[in-house]
């Protein structure tokens, strides 16, 4: 049973830790790992948010560069001189002069700004202007096949904006620029041209993205509509096999957030992209955000292991208080079950089992109480039923004796009815004793002696009689009146029919623990069966009123001494019928 | 009475568990949590004004980000420094770092160090320049035979039709400079149009450099290429020839790069320049430190490349990385 039942368990003190332990080991383990996910996703989401926020300002950032760069360039090309220059002839005072004012314009914007590297003009017509008019500048046929010039003319009119990459404008002045470029054309096709160059310092550029710290691995990167590079903090090794972005996939992508692997290591992109056609790049590694996962699952599991712990060590505190007083309920009624009912459970408490074990104390004392109540009726009852079968015999014999003694009457055998009325009343006396049920041997053996002479006067000369005690035996115990109907059965049944004279002979002895009355007779004799059936009630109805006497002693030493002692028959025809008494062996003054 | 007292008791046993496994909690936070030594970076030299070592330390810079480790940097300030080279490196041993990122000043002189971080059990991984004996995990360098090879096949490139050509070589002994003499010689050997004059040595100074190929131009009037391999031979070799009018019509073909070779290659005086990888150099060293750290396995030798810059090729997307690394307006804020 207990096998296959896992959760039967033998104590409600080990079922209530148990269902306890359980219960918080799963409340606590859900709660930390829904802690442990909720701050997780949280650490996620705020460092999207986060990642977001400084690529917005970047971008905010280089938008104001830009817009910067369009406007010297508009204001450079709106001023009108570049075109009095580009329209009069060259080497003329007047385009001599105009140089000098545009050069000198250009100069003043360069200094006084920190973000602007190089303004420049290369005109159609051979003519290059800068910002540094004593600075000797490249070859204008040098100048016209870079990017920067060979862009702006493709495009008309419209701004260009570069990557990020060398300046090389004046010999041996390498610097790193994003470039705008923009063409400045004449109202005709023949007017004469030029391409505005403005440089920003990428310097700009690369302490803005450098600053930003995702993380302690994260960085942020810029890439061109062409998937070119603007900044990228290892851009030296970029494209080559130590270090790769996926570049047509940011391409293509919207602003978003995605996932991707960097040999084998999740990192998660963050695109903004500009109007200017740049995607701006967050890189973070979630493995980073994970170190504050495993943090958080670390301090998550050993909290949860804490608290655990602590709650495991309540339940078993908590069952333990719980059940202890149906324990000791427990014990006190192993102690009932040993038939002790002299107990009572301690109970201050006030709840369940404190209204338990109060009912508990109370049904120990009503059964102790109906116990001693039914011991009390048994024992009134004994003693009554005792009385009443003394009381039985009594009738019956006075009658017959009286019936003798106005027989002797009426034959003036004067002397007998003395004799016998003396007897009688000896016998009378002996038996009313003083209420007590038990007597010494020597009473019950005068009123046998008292008995055997009112009968053998009744019965003249039919049997002799002898009482053969030794004189030891005289002062043992033993209920009274129990021999009389034993030697009236013997009277009867022996003596009454037999032909000539017969004995009784009443005699004692110690057996042991045991004491041993012996009435025996030479008389008739009875049949085996009523030998059997002498001491039963079917025997009783069979023989009438005969055996009634015989029958109630057995009864009451079996019911005063118990059911080993009583009556035994020893009977054969013609030879006579012996009876041995039975009763414990106590001396007189021993009490029951 | 009795039964509270064993209450209190509980109590008490519980208080103290709790007090225990926050005492572990953050014995265990501490000790699974807290990252252990850097790596400690040893370069030649720390002086901002050798471009070289600059860019390397950008790749150092930008594996340490990458990685997330620190890096601790410990550097003489001259290059010939060997002394101070050998005592920062045994301080660096002390740090208990976790890898030791060396560029020897001197090949056999820092064996004894080398031997030393070995027996600590610290990888060593040797960048830019070895030492005698395997001592190291690793060395990450340029291979300068291979480098040696690129000049005089560009060298070739530029002399279809074969001719007489001189090397000027910088330090008689070292090694670099003999694994690039081999590499260019093997390369021209290759074609028996080639024949090559005795090398000359310019010991690293650009003055005798100019001298050398003053002698060179003087000696054979029919030189038609020159191969210089290194940075201060190229400048020397450059000047040499432009002031004798050669330019041109002697190629040549030098190593590294500098404002001045740039503006020679420009000029085109310098018809083809072979450049080293610092920053690759820089970042490959600390990958491998950290692999050997993790107890990875690394490759003995690693070459992190070099690439020919040609006057055409020079503004391209990569080689202008390579020709000018952008250092930044703000060294001083970086770390």
């Amino acid at each position: 049973m207990r096998g296959r039942r896992p959760f039967q368990f033998k104590s409600i003190h080990t079922s209530i830790a148990l269902a306890f332990s359980l219960l918080i080991l799963g409340t606590t383990m859900l709660l930390s790992y829904s802690s442990y996910r909720q701050s997780a996703s949280f650490v996620t989401n705020n460092s999207i948010d986060y990642t977001t926020a400084l690529i917005e300002q970047v971008n905010a950032n280089i938008r104001t560069y830009v817009s910067n760069m369009e406007s010297i360039s508009a204001l450079a090309l709106s001023n009108g001189d570049l075109q009095k220059f580009l329209s009069t002839a060259r080497k003329t005072p007047e385009n001599e002069r105009l140089a000098a004012r545009i050069e000198q314009f250009f100069h003043s914007i360069v200094v006084s700004r920190t973000d602007i590297a190089t303004l420049l003009f290369a005109g159609s017509n051979g003519v290059v202007l800068t910002d540094r008019p004593d600075a000797a500048v490249k070859d204008y046929n040098e100048l016209i096949v870079q990017d920067w010039y060979k862009q702006a003319r493709a495009s008309g009119g419209r701004v260009v904006l570069s990557s990020s990459h060398v300046e090389h404008l004046y010999p041996k002045e390498y610097r790193w620029v994003i470039s705008l470029s923009r063409e400045l054309s004449g109202d005709r096709p023949s007017d004469p041209s030029g391409v505005l160059l403005v440089d920003l310092n990428y310097n700009l550029i690369n302490d803005l993205c450098r600053q930003i710290k995702l993380g302690s691995r994260g960085y942020v990167f810029i890439v061109d509509a062409y998937g070119d590079l603007i900044y990228h903090p290892q851009q030296q090794i970029m494209f080559t096999d130590l270090k790769s972005e996926d570049i047509p996939l940011i391409l293509r992508s919207p602003d978003t957030t995605l996932n991707v692997k960097e040999d084998g290591e999740p990192k998660m992109y963050t695109i903004r992209s500009t109007d200017l056609g740049w995607k701006i790049v967050g890189v973070t590694y979630p493995k980073e955000l994970a170190g504050d996962k495993t943090r958080m699952q670390l301090s998550s599991a050993l909290w949860g292991g804490v608290c655990l712990v602590v709650a495991l060590g309540l339940s078993v505190l908590l069952s333990f208080t719980m059940t202890r007083p149906l324990k000791k309920l427990d014990a006190h009624m192993k102690q009932v079950e040993k038939g002790n009912f002299d107990i009572r459970v301690d109970v201050t408490s006030t709840n369940e089992i404190g209204k338990l074990a109060r009912t508990f104390n109370l049904m120990i004392s009503k059964i102790k109480e109906l116990m001693e109540q039914k011991l009390r009726d048994e024992e009134i009852k004994r003693s009554s039923e005792i009385k009443a079968l003394q009381a039985q015999i009594q009738p019956h014999f006075l009658y017959n004796t009286l019936d003798s003694i106005i027989w002797m009457a009426e034959t003036n055998k004067m002397a007998e009815v003395v004799d016998m009325t003396t007897a009688l009343s000896r016998l009378f006396r002996s038996s009313i004793g003083q209420g007590e049920e038990e007597v010494p041997l020597a009473v019950e053996l005068e009123h046998i002696g008292n008995y055997l002479t009112i009968q053998s006067m009744r019965y003249r000369n039919r049997f002799v009689h002898r009482i053969d005690v030794p004189p030891e035996l005289r002062d043992c115990r033993i209920l009274r009146v129990v021999l009389q109907p034993l030697v009236e059965n013997a009277i009867y049944h022996g003596m009454k029919n037999k032909a000539e004279t017969g004995t009784i002979v009443v005699s004692g002895r110690k057996a042991g623990d045991t004491l041993e009355l012996i009435v025996a007779d030479d008389g008739a004799g009875m049949p085996p069966e009523r030998v059997r059936t002498m001491l039963s009630e079917r025997g009783d109805r069979e023989r009438g009123r005969g055996g009634v006497g015989v029958r109630n002693v057995h009864q009451r030493i079996r019911l005063y001494y118990g059911p080993q002692y009583g009556l035994e028959f020893h009977s054969e025809r013609e030879e006579g019928t012996t009876v041995v008494l039975r009763v414990p062996f106590r001396r007189g003054g021993e009490e029951t | 009475m009795r039964g509270k007292g064993r209450l209190f008791v509980l109590f008490a046993v519980l208080l103290l568990a709790a007090v225990g496994a926050f005492g572990a909690i953050r014995w265990a936070q501490a000790k699974w949590l807290a990252s252990d030594g850097p790596i400690v970076y040893i370069p030649k030299t720390i002086d901002p004004g050798i471009e070289f070592w600059e860019v390397v330390r950008q790749g150092v810079d930008a594996a340490a980000a990458e990685l997330g480790t620190d890096v601790r940097v410990f550097g003489a300030d001259w290059e010939k420094d060997i002394d101070s080279q050998i005592r920062l490196a045994l301080q660096a041993i002390e740090l208990r770092p976790k890898a030791i990122v060396l560029s020897a000043a001197d090949y056999e002189r820092l064996v004894p160090v080398a031997r030393k971080i070995r027996s600590a059990g610290i990888p060593l991984i040797l960048i830019d320049s070895g030492i005698n004996g395997r001592y190291a995990e690793s060395l990450v360098a340029t291979d300068n035979f291979e480098a040696g090879r690129k000049a005089g096949d560009a060298l070739k490139e530029q002399l279809p039709d074969g001719g007489l050509v001189g090397v000027v070589s910088f330090i008689r002994a070292s090694s670099p400079a003999i694994e690039r003499e081999k590499g260019v010689l093997a390369s021209l050997r290759e074609d028996g149009r080639y024949e090559t004059v005795p090398t000359v040595y310019s010991d690293g100074l650009p003055d005798k450099a100019y001298e050398a190929t003053r002698a060179l131009l003087r000696e054979y009037p029919g030189l038609a290429g020159i191969a210089a391999l290194n940075e201060p031979s190229t400048v020397g070799a450059a000047r040499a020839i432009e002031e004798a009018g050669a330019a041109g019509r002697v190629k040549l073909i030098g190593f590294d790069s500098s404002t001045d070779e740039i503006d020679y290659l420009e000029r085109e005086v310098l018809q083809a320049i072979v450049v080293q990888k610092p920053f690759n150099m820089g970042y490959l060293a600390i990958k491998t430190a950290m692999r050997a750290y993790r107890g990875q396995k690394v490759e003995p030798l690693i070459s992190t490349g070099s690439a020919v810059i040609t006057k055409q090729n020079m503004y391209g997307r990569e080689n202008q990385k390579l020709l000018f690394p952008f250092l930044g307006s703000s060294e001083e804020g970086a770390d």
